[in-house]
């Protein structure tokens, strides 16, 4: 019995290793590629490391390619996903409060609607988001990303999940009693308590936002105005080995571990947001506040 | 402080079949401490959340002193409530969690500060003022309760079972203290509980209720000698009223194989038939071995004090479990006691004797009542 239940341990070890093998080789693949020069990433071994100087001169030449292009990039991201996760939040969480504590007509439609267009395709609404910021005359602007950025059905399931679940009705009712309205039961009681929520939310609405491409790039026109997804796609095109034909300005060349290190660069905010959000998403506000 | 009135008001859930609170009529005094009792669901937390505006009330009125509150909202009604499990802000420290009221009223900061503080001495709070209420002892979180509806100083007090959650000895401990609060600041109070004791001990009067029916309300003493039906009766007093089936004689009523005199008026009300007779446990006693109603002890169940005897009708005494009538429930004399399975008879003192409509359970009363 024993050495069977060894056997059946070490398969199951053994399948695990090669799921996360499978998974983390292309991570750290990319984490590697920065340290070495467009001969060596193909020529050595995909996990031989390079030189630290190498990641250095790899980092200065992707930031300063065509007068830092890529600061411009990521700034613009920061200003879409920063702009849409306080829109989104600032619509998502007063929606969830009012669709699981609060009595209306509607309620229930409005609630099958969240979820109905919480499981449509973010892309299938982009062509008519496009067509209605040219009607009120938003294309090329901030808006016209902030704005749809703003949309976050599901930002507003997780909050009514939330709240009909953590937040006790006597809470409500007592702080109604307390003389607080119905803004006052929302800003003083529901909102403090919601915290963790709101972090969950806005981490979400942040990734969601940081990592969107399609959207940006069919209501932004030019470099100043892309986000450093679309900023990816144009260092692809303009790297010899991907396109042929494009031809870049002398010194300005991209090679492969430019690629990577722009992809690292890319994603370094939303790890820190990550790191900073983690502490905010602990529990335990709620202890104390009724006798169960 | 001001006087509440129900008038007719009534609580309908949508599909529910019959009413939750059934025209509710009560009147209850300025400065007066009025308890609904009543088992579960019986109506008494819905009354008191239609009062405090957390509940529609569907037909009639409700006065809080002469003006119908039935259409304002809870913020503008000027009452505090202390909730079941306290639903005490858990963000806000104990001075916070007391002082909201009046934070949202707008009052100064300095003025919030002084009424805590009074609210803190009173309660025994002031070492905690700043503490989370996730810090405090359940009689502690009891305690900030109070404090946040007496810092308000509202016109009416409602309190939703508000000791349910101590533990018995504790909660014997507040219960005085909340009654004695209540002197002292002399606010208008509904109080809701389903304990018997409670509402006895802590009421002015006592409104005891029914199927969201309003059976009687009443003080004390007087719920406890004069209920209105076998309800009532059966359900003030600890231990319960003994209610047993009888049959109507031309010497008095028999139970089991004994006749037992009843006082004539009363006989004379009750014409003739089946009823229901009432008969505390200290209406009851051990007549030794004279005449009376034979018995079997069952148990004896000894309080220090006193001793309750639990003893089954001699002529039942040998039927199965199941068949049986419930126990005759006898106060005694814990040194006199008879030991169980002993055969004893007893003797009814026919004064305190009260008898039910068998099919009503409305009381049947003599002439002098």
């Amino acid at each position: 019995m024993l050495a069977r239940r060894y056997v059946f341990r070490l398969i199951a070890l053994a399948i695990l290793l090669v799921f996360a093998a499978f998974f983390f080789v292309p991570i750290m693949w990319l984490i590697l590629a920065p340290t070495k020069t467009d001969y060596q990433l193909v020529h050595e071994s995909p996990f031989a490391f390079g030189s630290f100087g190498t990641f250095a001169r790899t980092f200065s030449r992707v930031i300063n390619y065509q007068g830092q292009l890529m600061l411009i990039w990521l700034k613009n991201s920061a200003i879409y996903s920063v702009g849409g996760t306080v829109l989104a939040l600032a619509a998502a969480i007063p929606a969830g409060y009012g669709l699981a504590l609060t009595q209306f007509i509607g309620r229930r439609a409005l609630l099958a609607i969240t979820l109905v267009v919480m499981i449509m395709p973010a892309t299938a609404l982009v062509l008519p988001l496009f067509l209605e910021a040219s009607a009120v005359h938003l294309l090329g602007t901030v808006w016209a990303v902030i704005l749809p950025f703003a949309f976050f059905p599901f930002g507003v399931y997780l909050a009514y999940i939330y709240f009909s679940s953590t937040i006790p009705r006597d809470l409500l009712a007592a702080a109604r009693i307390d003389g607080a309205g119905e803004w006052g039961v929302f800003r003083h009681v529901a909102l403090p308590l919601a915290r963790p929520i709101v972090a969950l939310v806005a981490f979400f609405a942040f990734v969601a936002d940081w990592n969107n491409y399609y959207l940006p790039f069919v209501m932004t026109y030019t470099n100043s105005q892309y986000p450093v997804t679309i900023g990816l796609q144009i260092l692809i095109g303009s790297a010899p080995v991907f396109s042929p034909t494009a031809s870049g300005f002398a010194g300005s060349e991209i090679y492969r571990p430019d690629l990577a290190m722009a992809t690292l660069i890319a994603i370094t905010p939303v790890l820190i947001i990550f790191l900073f959000a983690q502490r905010t998403l602990v529990q335990g506000m709620l202890a104390g506040a009724t006798k169960e | 402080m001001a006087t509440v009135t129900y008038k007719n008001a009534s609580r309908l859930y949508s599909k529910a079949q019959r009413k939750a609170v059934d025209g509710l009529n009560l009147e209850i005094g300025d400065g007066e401490f009025v308890v609904l009792v009543g088992p579960s669901g019986c109506g008494k937390t819905t009354s008191l959340r239609m009062l405090a505006g957390l509940e529609n009330v569907d037909e009639g009125e409700i006065l809080i002193g002469d003006r119908n509150v039935v259409n304002l909202p809870p913020r503008s009604r000027d009452i505090a409530m202390v909730f079941q499990n306290y639903a005490l802000y858990p963000h806000m420290n104990v001075a916070q969690n007391m002082g909201f009221a009046l934070k949202i009223a707008k009052v100064k900061r300095s003025e919030i500060d002084t009424r805590v503080q009074e609210a803190a001495a009173i309660l025994d709070l002031q070492d905690y003022l700043q503490r989370k209420p996730g810090q405090l002892s359940g009689g502690q979180r009891q305690r900030v309760a109070m404090g946040r509806a007496i810092v308000r100083q509202p016109r009416v007090f409602l309190m939703d079972e508000p000791l349910s959650n101590l533990d018995a000895k504790l909660r014997v401990a507040t219960r005085s203290q909340i009654h004695a609060l209540q002197r002292r600041l002399g606010v208008t109070t509904i109080y809701v509980t389903h304990d018997q004791v409670e509402a006895m001990t802590m009421g002015d009067r006592v409104a005891v209720m029914k199927d969201g029916v309003l059976q009687q309300v009443d003080a004390p003493r007087r719920l406890y000698d004069s209920p209105v039906n076998a309800f009532v009766a059966g359900f003030i007093g600890s231990p319960a009223m003994n209610l047993m089936q009888g049959t109507l004689t031309a010497d008095g009523v028999m139970i089991g194989s004994t006749v037992v005199p009843v006082p004539r008026d009363l006989q004379k009300a009750a014409g003739t038939g089946t009823v229901t007779i009432g008969l505390r446990p200290e209406a009851l006693e051990i007549a030794g071995d004279g005449p009376g109603i034979p018995v079997v002890v069952n148990l004896v169940e000894e309080l220090g004090a006193e001793a309750y005897v639990y003893a089954q009708l001699a002529e039942h005494a040998a039927l199965a479990t199941v068949t049986r009538t419930p126990d005759v429930i006898v106060r005694v004399d814990p040194h006199s006691a008879p030991s169980s399975g002993a055969k004893v008879a007893l003797h009814v003192k026919a004064e305190s004797m009260l008898l039910f409509d068998s099919e009503s359970g409305a009381r049947i009363t003599g002439a002098e009542q």
